[in-house]
């Protein structure tokens, strides 16, 4: 990498730490950084399903109920044990990851198809039992009064200062999905979505990186739960039916899935799409968003990010050109480069 | 409580549920084979039928066989509707871009139902009488028994169609092997668009027959959907007989378990059942293959 480009790269991330940071003073409203503040948690439940479906090629339908096992782990523990937010932090993942295990081990021997009506059925399960179980998840009352994380001197009780927890979490989340994604494992999981049979031939263990993303995404998902529960200090059954799972995938197809950029600039669009179409009425705003979904998925089949690269190259090419153009030396090997959009 | 008038009132009640979750899983599953994708728009194939005999029986109070003939009219259209915006240019895609599309037109479809027809739920008057009739000593619902009858007819019609006609012929090859259907000179596309056209108006006679016993509402359709995604599964993913009779098995599962159970988990126990089936035998009672084709 020359010197140039990484000094463009790092004024790049530059400028992004600066607006992230200086987010919450530019806002200001209390309301719309408490929007921000769940684009990041849809964001890392996204991430999450990104795992499973982006990388892995597998479809998961139960997202939601392990952010919603995610978040009752953290209230529970929370409110009837007096446990910390730092202690719900450390359990409520792992407890949504064993639930993604105790599903993925019988189910993922299957095909996918299978498998996404198997989570399916799960969601429901799991949506059902919070809201009937009354005495144990609240219903759909839920359960109030959750503490809000404290870290030494710093309590982050208001919007603005969870804004700053859930961003470094998200970053952290995101920068660890990189790792995985170019690892030995990533490179599995990219088998398994490439040719489940190749992979399997070529020496993968297939079954087991499978329960590995099932396991990885279903923590991501209960890890947002838990952000969840602390952020608004309030859980119930409302916030996790099936439509929210539904949700998530259109958040990650629309952004792009495989992508992590993708990931979270879908879930932060689609929590903010409704909001700006509020004004619409409820019915309107939905039935626009069914539409575009189906356009985006015709006319944009990479995502929203899939889109950008392909603007991106044309416009590379475009240069290419008129550059070679001005210094006079046009092959025709150079017409059509690139071409497509992959 | 378990003599034998009560439970044969519930095995009917059951079947006559059963045999709409029927149609609806015989909707999906006819796609499933033709094409491979999961139709997540399949509640609304019956939700869209609902309203419309609703609105020509209870607003424009046309006569009973009129209003279902132009609801399955507009059925026809409606497949083939869908065919070409929601399947055609996705074809050749991953199975998942067609999910998803399907999941946006349900979404688009309920809420449009809902902006234009309001969100208070319609109840249609049947074709025959709503008092109980008494078949040796038991209590049923005429509609229930209209509903069982006009499963039996389709049971009759499919296998005609399917194993007597040549078109019955080229769908059953199209959805076998696309290429070689091609090959054999089979107008494939033509097929499958036959096919959509003949799911969505599996899901109007559903539409038709539940209308009188359920409430129509804009969001009926999700959760016919889900149990039909159940009876699937039950009866094996893609399985024309296995759609049928898991229909029949969910529908009188359900019943006995919401009577003699929890009536508040009603909706739990087809799902456990869904998995279930899929620890114990994943190919359901009549699926044959289980791993995806190499």
């Amino acid at each position: 990498m020359s010197l140039k480009k990484l000094s463009v790269k790092i004024s790049f991330y530059l400028a992004m730490a600066i607006v992230l940071a200086s987010l919450p003073s530019l806002i200001r409203s209390n309301y719309w950084i408490g929007t921000v503040n769940l684009a990041i948690i849809y964001s890392i439940a996204v991430l999450g399903l990104n795992i499973i479906l982006g990388l892995t090629g597998q479809l998961n339908i139960a997202q939601a109920a392990f952010w919603g096992i995610g978040a009752y782990t953290a209230a529970l523990l929370n409110t009837r044990l007096g446990w910390p937010f730092w202690a719900t932090f450390l359990v409520a993942p792992p407890t949504a990851a064993a639930f993604g295990v105790i599903l993925g081990f019988p189910t993922l021997k299957l095909s996918g198809r299978y498998l996404a009506l198997a989570t399916l059925g799960f969601g429901i399960i799991i949506s059902l039992i919070a809201h009937n179980w009354k005495e144990f998840t609240g219903g759909v009352d839920g359960i109030p009064g959750i503490t809000s994380p404290v870290l030494g001197p710093l309590k982050f009780s208001t919007n603005a200062s969870f804004y700053y927890l859930a961003l470094v979490c998200l970053i952290l989340l995101a920068l660890a999905q990189i790792k995985i994604k170019n690892s030995r494992m990533g490179r599995a999981f990219q088998a398994i979505k490439d040719n489940e049979l190749a992979a399997e031939l070529s020496g993968v263990n297939t079954f087991k990186y499978r329960v590995i993303a099932f396991a990885l995404c279903s923590a991501y998902g209960g890890m947002a739960g838990q952000l969840f529960a602390h952020g608004t200090k309030y859980v119930s059954a409302e916030t996790f039916f099936v439509d929210m799972s539904i949700l998530f995938i259109c958040m990650l197809m629309i952004g792009g899935a495989g992508s992590i950029a993708g990931s979270i600039i879908g879930a932060s669009l689609l929590t903010f799409i409704p909001e700006w179409l509020r004004f619409l009425q409820g019915p309107w705003a939905m039935a626009i968003f069914g539409l575009a979904i189906i356009i985006i998925m015709i006319f944009m089949p990479g995502g929203l990010v899939g889109l950008a690269s392909f603007i991106g190259s044309k416009i590379a090419m475009h240069l290419r050109r008129s550059i070679q153009a001005g210094t006079g030396r046009t092959t025709s090997r150079d017409v059509g480069v690139s071409k497509g959009t992959e | 409580m378990f003599d034998f008038t009560t439970l044969a009132q519930f095995l009917v009640a059951g079947l006559a549920m059963g045999s709409v979750y029927a149609f609806v899983a015989l909707s999906f599953a006819l796609l499933y084979n033709a094409v491979g994708i999961l139709n997540f728009c399949v509640g609304e194939f019956v939700m869209v039928p609902g309203f419309i005999v609703a609105i020509l029986l209870n607003s424009l109070h046309m006569p009973f066989l009129q209003a279902y003939l132009i609801t399955i009219g507009v059925m026809l259209v409606f497949g083939a509707i869908f065919h070409r915006t929601i399947y055609h240019p996705l074809r050749g895609r991953p199975f998942l871009s067609v999910l998803v599309s399907t999941i946006g037109a349900s979404l688009f479809l309920k809420n449009t139902a809902l902006l234009a027809f309001g969100a208070d739920p319609r109840v249609t008057p049947g074709i025959v009488a709503q008092k109980s009739v008494g078949l040796f000593g038991v209590f049923v619902a005429p509609q229930y028994l209209v509903i069982l009858a006009t499963l039996l007819v389709l049971v009759v019609f499919q296998y005609v169609v399917f194993e007597k006609t040549l078109l019955g012929k080229k769908m059953q090859a199209a959805a076998q092997d696309r290429d070689m259907a091609r090959l054999l000179g089979i107008p494939v596309d033509k097929i499958i668009l036959i096919t959509f056209i003949y799911s969505a108006v599996l899901g109007g006679i559903a539409g038709i027959l539940l209308a009188p016993v359920f409430y129509v509402t804009s969001d009926m359709g999700f959760r016919i959907a889900l149990k039909a995604f159940a009876s699937s599964i039950v009866g094996g993913l893609g399985s024309i007989p296995g759609a049928i009779v898991g229909g029949l098995f969910i529908g009188v599962v359900e019943l006995f378990c919401a009577a003699y159970i929890s009536a508040t988990y009603k909706d739990v126990f087809a799902f456990i059942i869904l998995i279930a089936v899929l620890l114990l035998r994943p190919q359901g009672f009549f699926g044959e293959k289980v791993a995806e084709k190499a």
